[in-house]
């Protein structure tokens, strides 16, 4: 059994050989073939051999496209703050005023910052062959303006400024839409959409509903699956929203949330993943790594729709390959099936 | 007046992101009692307890901004009142409080102007994207014994370190403290530290005791 019908069996429920898992390695890549992060996130042919350096290392059954929102909003003329050792942030909102929001351009998928994503992506399907899912990250339409116009301004004009809401939101569908189906040709299995700015610790319920529209208009437009991705944020209070949304098949929960109560509100068939903190692996020795994995694992024992995965942000840079690899054989060596 | 009773229903208004509806709810309370009633048995209890709700995650930012929007709208109103401002709290003293060049995120900071100003403290906020000349500047203008930065990155965080040397290099460490706060000092802790504050609090609620501690640290 390959990695890819690992993951198909997860979605069919099906039985698979071990359980399937992916981790948020976008990063690490960099650390494995010790390069320059500031290079490696210019450079889609440097990240790719980060990515390699990843298959070798750990064999994920999932690969993962290059994970920097960051670099997204870049190619809408956002400045970006480049670090060692992370990935890059932005530095300013470039709407300071909502009388901007008419001249904001999409970036074309030509542009540089749109083509180190695609290029990215390009090169990790050719190398995995079809033998391995490829998951692209994508901003949802509905968080795009938060990295454009900095949070409270966002929140700010959700609650008080609906035509600017509308007008922005039309704007990052359209981009969503298009880059979201260029993965898709590129060769992403599915899109992940983290919610980073649209869960219940950013907006309340009464937010959502006005965005709700927005998300199935352009969910509905994509062709492939998505999985909806905590974000570093809980979920479950907006699950029985999410769930419902176009393509939707998966759930990358929080490690705060329990997977029992995510299957009461979504039911048995949807995919849930998770739940392991990325940012947190640094923290901790081969040996703890191992128990949280476990407990994770014994949880899920009889769950076939489950795929292991770490959840939150990229796994750090300075985390041990041992504490990594702990975490992979214990999945090796759990009998689930 | 029942002061449970009126907290649920501010809660249950600006819930519903009723700012409008809410500010004229508190004035016309404030009419039937005073601002002073009002703010401290009503709307300060209600920030206090949803600072505590949002920090367990059970309330959203949203709902923190709008709190916020709405005690900024009365505390402003409030302000014009002269009975009010007879009854605040004794001056403890000036704190220039801003956030840090290149950071744009005003919450935090708005939160800690609310609940200093109301824990007597007179406040010169300076806003977003604040060189670190400029606190250190205006400190000394206004003879300011704490300078207050807020910073959600880590880029952005690292700006501060800027303000410590130049309080360092002008002689003032004794005299003006350096309190920092953000998202990013909770993540990473060991940064207050690195950048040379002198102390942090862990939400908007904690920074008065905090600037309390800071300026018994003060010398001359």
């Amino acid at each position: 059994m390959n990695s890819l019908e690992r993951i198909m069996a997860a979605v069919t429920g099906n039985d698979a050989d071990y359980q399937p898992f992916t981790m948020l390695l976008s990063l690490y890549g960099s650390s494995l073939i010790k390069c320059d992060t500031v290079k490696y996130y210019q450079n889609p042919n440097l990240w790719f051999e980060g990515q390699k350096a990843v298959v070798e290392t750990f064999d994920p059954d999932i690969l993962i496209s290059p994970f920097s929102f960051a670099l997204e909003a870049e190619a809408f003329g956002c400045e970006l703050a480049f670090l060692e050792k992370y990935a890059p942030n932005n530095k300013k909102p470039i709407i300071t005023d909502l009388s901007q929001i008419e001249d904001l351009k999409l970036p074309e998928m030509d542009s540089p910052g749109i083509q180190y994503f695609l290029e990215a992506t390009s090169l990790l399907s050719g190398f995995a062959k079809g033998t391995k899912a490829i998951a692209s990250p994508i901003h949802s339409p509905c968080d795009i303006p938060a990295l454009l116009m900095g949070l409270e301004s966002w929140i700010d004009t959700l609650l008080f400024q609906p035509k600017y809401v509308e007008s922005l939101l039309e704007k990052t569908m359209e981009h969503f839409v298009r880059l979201g189906n260029e993965f898709l040709v590129k060769g992403a299995t599915f899109l992940i959409v983290p919610v980073n700015f649209t869960n219940p610790l950013m907006i309340t319920e009464n937010i959502l509903k006005k965005l709700l529209p927005y998300l199935e208009k352009a969910f509905s437009q994509i062709k492939g699956p998505i999985v909806v991705h905590n974000g570093g944020c809980i979920l479950q209070p907006f699950l029985k929203y999410f769930a419902k949304l176009p393509n939707v098949i998966a759930f990358v929960l929080d490690p705060r949330e329990k997977f029992e109560e995510a299957r009461q509100i979504i039911g048995n068939e949807m995919v849930l993943m998770g739940n392991f903190d990325g940012p947190g692996f640094a923290r901790l020795s081969p040996d703890v790594a191992k128990n949280i994995c476990l407990k994770i694992l014994d949880n899920r024992k009889s769950d076939k729709h489950f795929i292991f995965a770490t959840a939150n942000a990229d796994i750090p840079y300075e985390t041990s390959v041992e504490t990594i690899k702990a975490v992979v054989d214990t999945i090796r060596n759990y009998r689930k099936y | 007046m029942d002061k449970l009773e009126n907290q649920r229903i501010l809660a249950s208004l600006i819930g519903e992101g009723e700012k409008d509806k809410s500010v004229d709810l508190l004035l016309e309370w404030a009419s039937q009692s005073s601002f002073k009633e009002v703010i401290f048995n009503i709307l300060e209890p209600l920030l206090v307890q949803w600072g505590k709700l949002w920090m367990q995650g059970k309330l959203s930012l949203a709902h923190g901004y709008l709190s916020g929007k709405v005690a900024e709208e009365f505390y402003l109103i409030a302000s014009k009142n002269e009975e009010f401002m007879n009854s605040k709290a004794k001056n403890k003293g000036t704190i220039i409080l801003g956030n840090i060049e290149d950071d744009f995120h005003p919450l935090g900071r708005r939160l800690v102007n609310i609940f200093a100003t109301a824990a007597g403290w007179n406040i010169i906020d300076l806003g977003n994207d604040v060189p670190a000349e400029i606190f250190v500047e205006k400190a000394v203008e206004n003879q300011a014994k704490i300078i207050a930065v807020s910073a959600m990155m880590f880029t952005t965080a690292k700006n501060i370190l800027k303000i410590r040397t130049e309080i360092d290099r002008i002689f003032l460490s004794d005299k003006i403290k350096l309190a920092v706060g953000g998202a990013v000092f909770k993540l990473r802790p060991e940064l207050v530290e690195e950048i040379g504050g002198d102390g942090t609090a862990d939400n908007a609620i904690e920074a008065p005791a905090l600037f309390d501690s800071l300026l018994l640290k003060c010398k001359g």
